[in-house]
């Protein structure tokens, strides 16, 4: 017969192989994606422009070739937080982590995609999942703020946010899905691939047709800016940062099918009526790479595309660096790109 | 033992861990009575349970 004693000892030996598991999870992610954008950040601190924006920024804006086309010169240059798979939500809190850190930029640079700038912050628990889930150990009470949870999702955020094992969990299930998808590619071609995954889902995150999109756009005109953009707009106004709202851009397909019909454009316009109220300019770099074979992918610019972008919008946001006094690239004769 | 008898050992040491019948093979070391190895057991489950609950998410990033 099972004693009391013997249950507990097995309940003790469970209890200590799941606190083993934690920690085996905890050192297996310390280098995973958001914590590396975070280290970045630490160690940028005399940075004077911050890109921010997800995995289009994380790819296509290279800090050097910026630097070199607005004569910036590390570690007085760009920083690139961009990050993968992220909403508004992190990115707002990638910048005040980066100012907390002691970071004073200028200039933020916010790079979007389609409808982020307003689409509203509803999500599941079950989103929350792989960068994602540095909504559980950055500012998690601030950030909860700017999605909205069911009560269920939320008494199960607070739950999870102390176990590193459901924390991180998609970190986890990211390494056996790519064991997955290496023994299933045994014997056959090749796909595409690139840092964020495969090529052809990438097309998974665009409207399916154009009328969808268009619906999407009407949709949209009513829309406001999200929460936690507008935050993110009021907290880089209070540091003093100019901001530079940037369409990114997209590859033929995806102008021509989205961006090139009337509905797109009342969108932007709307969104730029929304935005005047912020010390905001805006960048239409929705067209600035015309050849597709600079994507990697259907939505991520591959290495030229990325130097092409980061040369032009340098050339662009230029003249309007020239009027933030600590950007100020022509102020010290001989001493060109030194602020 | 060799590898012919080795099979249908291993499948009755993985029936007996999973409930499936009630008394070891014989030589298996373990007995019902010893509960840190069913503590240990349980957490070898939970482990594989939770590495592989991964598989219902569509994954688009991989890169985390």
């Amino acid at each position: 017969m099972t004693t009391k004693r013997q249950l507990i000892s097995a309940a003790l030996v469970l209890v200590g192989g799941l606190a083993a598991m934690n920690l085996t999870v905890a050192a297996l992610t310390r280098n995973s994606v958001p914590r590396r954008v975070m280290r970045h950040a630490r160690e940028s601190q005399e940075a004077t422009v911050v890109a921010l924006g997800n995995s289009l920024v994380a790819s296509g804006f290279r800090e050097s070739v910026f630097d070199s086309a607005t004569d910036l010169r590390a570690p007085r240059g760009a920083v690139n937080l961009g990050l993968g798979a992220s909403t508004p939500v992190e990115q707002l809190l990638l910048l005040r982590y980066a100012l907390a850190q002691g970071m004073r930029p200028q200039l933020a640079i916010y790079g979007f995609f389609d409808f982020q700038l307003t689409e509203p912050g509803k999500v599941s628990i079950g989103d929350m999942i792989g960068n994602r889930a540095m909504d559980y150990y950055i500012e998690p009470s601030y950030g909860r703020r700017f999605y909205s949870l069911s009560a269920h999702d939320a008494v199960e955020f607070r739950a999870l946010q102390a176990f590193p094992m459901f924390a991180d969990r998609g970190a986890i299930w990211a390494k056996v899905e790519i064991l997955r998808r290496t023994m299933g590619q045994q014997g056959l071609p090749a796909e595409r691939s690139n840092q964020f995954g495969r090529a052809a889902d990438f097309t998974l995150l665009e409207a399916k047709d154009e009328q969808e999109f268009r619906q999407k756009c009407e949709d949209s005109l009513s829309q406001p800016l999200s929460p936690a953009v507008r935050e993110l707009l009021r907290v880089a106004s209070e540091a003093g940062l100019a901001i530079a709202m940037v369409e990114m851009p997209m590859r033929q397909a995806h102008r021509r099918t989205f961006y090139d019909n009337i509905g797109w454009q009342e969108y932007v316009a709307h969104v730029r009526k929304l935005l005047a109220a912020y010390p905001v300019t805006f960048v239409d770099a929705s067209h600035w790479i015309l050849d597709d074979a600079e994507f990697d992918d259907p939505l991520h610019l591959g290495e030229k595309g990325a130097e092409e972008f980061s040369r032009r919008l340098g050339g662009e946001l230029r003249t309007e660096m020239a009027t933030v006094p600590a950007l100020r690239v022509t102020s010290h004769p001989g001493e060109s790109g030194t602020p | 033992m060799t590898g012919m008898f080795r099979i249908p050992y291993l499948q009755r040491v993985m029936e007996y861990l999973a409930g499936e019948i009630d008394a070891p093979p014989e030589g298996f070391p373990v007995a019902l009575t010893n509960f840190q190895f069913w503590g240990l057991w349980w957490c070898i489950l939970v482990g594989v349970i939770y590495i592989f609950s991964g598989q219902s998410s569509k994954f688009i990033y991989i890169d985390f």
